[in-house]
């Protein structure tokens, strides 16, 4: 492979790498958001991506929405959805068995309940895509080149985090969901009401999964398995250490740009296999992640 | 006078810090056989520290830990049991989902024997006769079918205690025996203690609050406050020492209850 | 009441060849491996209270090992089956090894890491699995004796079903059982009574590996053709809900969970979204209202009943 190639390899597979990641940082931070406070890797996570995109897909393509109607109508989906799941049957779940094993299995009922439904109506059926709405015209970033919806993708992306960080750090309700991440138990005696927070927290991860949905359907084919890319999300937040949320969009954009890079370099096929891999290599070698802080000392 | 013998049990410039925060500073401590020796100290003072840290939860930073002269400071906590060292827990750790009996057989882990038939064996015929005596000892008798978790919070104590036992320890820990009990429970707890240290030549170091428990089963008695020792000695010196007074300001009734 | 349910588990099991015909035989070889799977996966998550989501890798080496071994090199097929145990079983330890370093959260996601990983090396490494053509598997061989249908298997199956059964019994009573389940119960509170948490762990993953190894052993006793599609999340998925249905913690429960949801799985296979729905909703409604699985949940009805 002569120099010229490899540069414009490594140009294609950055900027190319850099918006996938910026969808995959969105997934980590909604899953990351829900894991700091309940303490649970939701495996549905997946699968409230996808089945926000086929609401979306629905809306629009079945129904004839309008976007400005269609895309708000989603996120209110889901965010009713995961706040009323979170209400309804963790609570419970909780309340029966308070092992995070049980949660951790009730997430995994609900990505299949999901999977199920999609499929059920139909849609799920056959492969479909998502309209653009924006425009697939090309624009080049160097020597790489991408499209306009690729902009988009990744401006919106970042516009998400940068309302998440500020949500986080300036509001008293993100500031709520912090405490509970960080001690339940005191947040609770400061007056804060929990059931509430955790409702919001998945509420919230839900939108962002959702937004995340929206953006990056029109590059792919719809199918009922979409939500597989989570793993993808699972893996950037391994990387960013699970509980960090700027470790989640860090982690997220590692291994967007190192799947580009493995499948311009290595091979297509070799792509499905790297995040698994990935997620091994760091939880055998640094199980912390790379901003994860030291794991805690137990109190007895 | 028990401070000539070898110390079963000596601490020797511990110091633990977690982060740039120091728990605990150079601190000593010589258990002599067959004794009971207290830890007491205000809340924070680096009491439970020291505790997780001769039973090698915690990792020190500095100083070293003889247990019968052999240095422990790096073995593991897996390795104390084996040795004849075993702890209580303040929280209660107890295996919840089982009953007395089996949490009392796990306590008796390494001395199931090796055989294979032993191995195998559901309820090691040659540990029956022990752990009933276990049992009646701690007055678990009307309990060894009950799920730990069942059981009432003087009991769930008493079960720690008797898991303990199981391990035919030489020196046993205690992590707050007595808190939450009511006095009755606590009374019982009082004459067990003192029991197995004078019959059976137990020897037993126990971080505890209750200072009525403190002061009537102590031989010696030693005071950590801010992680750094105050004062050391039987139970009437330490009880008049005036480091030990200031440093309860306010608990005075406490001290003296 | 027990003695009852063995009499009965008895009656069936020996009965069932002479009155039904091939495709309940089938059906019942395909539910015995999956009861010997869920055996294997009660050992570590229900005595060890550690999160396994890798075991349809497991399942997956021992049926291409056990396989590979019969149809290649024409292994007696008890040899084939423990070939099989013992490949799950050394992968296993060494994922075992790795899961000493990590607690429950993190278990999951790396154990489900190593599965999807599993079903891609399944999936590509076409010399040795047949990739994405798949593997056929040779008749079960044991010197002239060829297991041709799925009534020939059956004896077999069952055989090493009961064996398996018998095992995890034994491992449950003895010292190395009551380790797992103090492990489980609370790791700081064994290791002070000197029980070797790490490695308990490590061995309670080889050995519920083995018990997969063996059960992909068994399939390759009744089926002749084995596709990677079948080795993935969804089957690890499977065998947890069989569990999880049956109580987590209990052998009866394993047992009766694989047999009883085995069958309402196979009824609903005609409609495979509603098999998802049905999946996804038992997890949920069991995990809110019967954490302890059906068997303790009818029995505590039962109890309740009779003192009202």
């Amino acid at each position: 492979m002569d120099k010229d190639l490899i540069l414009l390899f490594l140009q294609q597979g950055i900027v190319s790498g850099m918006v996938v990641g910026s969808v995959y940082a969105l997934l980590a931070l909604s899953i990351v958001m829900i894991f700091k406070t309940s303490e649970v890797p939701n495996f549905a996570q997946g699968e409230i991506f996808m089945a926000a995109g086929y609401c979306a897909l629905f809306l629009l393509v079945f129904q004839a929405t309008p976007v400005w109607l269609a895309v708000p109508l989603t996120l209110v989906v889901a965010f009713a959805g995961a706040a009323l799941f979170r209400r309804v049957v963790l609570t419970q779940v909780s309340r029966a068995s308070g092992s995070p094993v049980n949660l951790v299995i009730a997430t995994l009922g609900l990505s299949y309940v999901l999977k199920g439904l999609v499929r059920r109506t139909g849609f799920g059926d056959t492969p479909r895509s998502f309209p653009a709405l924006v425009s697939t015209d090309g624009v080049m970033i160097g020597q790489a080149s991408i499209t306009r919806l690729d902009v988009a993708i990744f401006l919106t992306a970042l516009a998400v985090m940068a309302f998440l960080f500020c949500l986080f750090a300036y509001t008293k309700v993100g500031r709520a969901m912090r405490a509970v991440g960080m001690n339940p138990k005191a947040a609770r005696l400061m007056g804060v009401d929990l059931q509430r927070i955790h409702m919001l927290v998945w509420g919230l991860s839900a939108v962002v999964s959702a937004i995340a949905a929206l953006l990056i359907s029109p590059k792919i084919l719809m199918t009922a398995e979409m939500g597989g890319i989570v793993t993808m999300a699972f893996a950037a937040a391994i990387v960013g250490g699970f509980t960090s949320l700027p470790g989640a969009v860090v982690g997220g954009f590692v291994i967007g740009i190192a799947e580009n890079l493995v499948g311009l370099f290595i091979s297509s096929r070799a792509i499905v296999v790297a995040p698994f891999v990935a997620i091994m290599l760091v939880l055998i070698v640094r199980p912390q992640g790379l901003f994860g802080g030291r794991v805690a000392i137990k109190k007895v | 006078m028990p401070e000539l013998r070898t110390p079963l049990l000596s601490v020797e410039n511990l110091t633990i810090a977690f982060g740039g925060l120091v728990a605990v500073r150079d601190f000593s401590i010589a258990v002599a056989p067959g004794t009971i020796h207290a830890l007491i100290g205000p809340n924070g003072a680096g009491k439970s520290t020291t505790f997780n840290c001769i039973s090698r939860l915690y990792r020190p930073n500095a100083g070293r830990i003889l247990f019968d002269g052999q240095d422990i400071t790096r073995l593991p906590s897996s390795a104390m049991a084996g040795l004849g060292i075993a702890r209580s827990f303040q929280n209660l750790e107890l295996f919840n989902e089982l009953t007395v009996y089996e949490n009392i057989l796990i306590g008796a882990h390494c001395h199931c024997g090796a055989s294979l038939r032993d191995r195998l064996s559901a309820r090691p015929p040659h540990l029956a006769a022990e752990i009933d005596r276990i049992i009646e000892r701690t007055g678990l008798g009307a309990y060894r079918e009950t799920k730990a978790c069942n059981l009432d919070f003087g009991h769930q104590k008493l079960l720690e205690l008797a898991r303990a036992l199981a391990i035919r320890p030489r020196l046993l820990l205690l992590d707050e025996p007595a808190a939450g009990l009511r006095n009755r429970e606590i009374a019982i707890l009082d004459g067990l203690l003192t029991d197995l240290a004078r019959r059976d030549g137990l020897t037993i170091l126990l971080v505890e609050h209750v200072m009525q428990l403190v002061m009537s089963i102590s031989d010696r008695v030693t005071v950590l406050n801010f992680g750094t020792k105050i004062a050391e000695g039987t139970p009437q010196e330490v009880k008049s020492n005036p480091a030990v007074v200031e440093a309860y300001l306010g608990k005075e009734t406490a001290l003296h209850g | 009441m027990r003695f009852l349910a063995i009499a009965v588990a008895a009656a069936v099991l020996i009965a069932l060849p002479l009155v039904t015909t091939g495709y309940v035989v089938y059906l019942a070889n395909l539910l015995l491996t999956f009861t010997v799977l869920c055996l294997g996966m009660h050992i570590v998550i229900g005595e060890t209270g550690q999160f396994s989501l890798a075991h349809a890798a497991f399942y997956g080496i021992g049926i291409y090992a056990a396989g590979i071994a019969g149809t290649t090199f024409g292994t007696p097929f008890p040899v084939s089956i423990l070939i099989g145990g013992l490949a799950a079983s050394a992968i296993g330890f060494v994922i075992g090894m790795v899961a000493l370093r990590m607690r429950d959260i993190y278990l999951a996601l790396a154990t489900f890491a190593f599965g999807e990983a599993m079903q891609w090396v399944f999936l590509n490494w076409n010399a040795v699995t047949g990739g994405p053509n798949g593997l056929r598997i040779a008749p079960a061989r044991l010197f002239g004796l060829e297991l041709v249908t799925d009534k020939d298997a059956y004896p077999f199956v069952v055989a090493t079903a009961i064996a398996m059964l018998v095992l995890t019994v034994i491992v449950a009573r003895a010292r190395l059982g009551r380790s797992f389940r103090a492990v489980r119960e609370s790791e700081i509170a064994a290791q002070a009574m000197g029980v070797p948490v790490r490695r308990t762990k490590v061995v309670a993953f080889g050995i519920s590996a083995f018990f997969a190894g063996i059960a992909g052993g068994m399939f390759t006793l009744f089926s002749t053709y084995i596709h990677p599609d079948s080795l993935g999340f969804q089957t690890t998925i499977l065998v947890l809900t069989m569990v999880v249905v049956g109580g987590l913690g209990s052998i009866g429960g394993a047992v009766g969970g694989a047999i009883a949801f085995g069958l309402i799985s196979e009824l609903l296979r005609q409609a495979p979204s509603f098999q998802e729905i049905a999946y996804g909703a038992i997890l949920i409604v069991f995990m809110m209202y019967a954490p302890k699985g059906l068997f303790a949940f009818l029995a505590d009805r039962f109890r309740g009943a009779r003192h009202a």
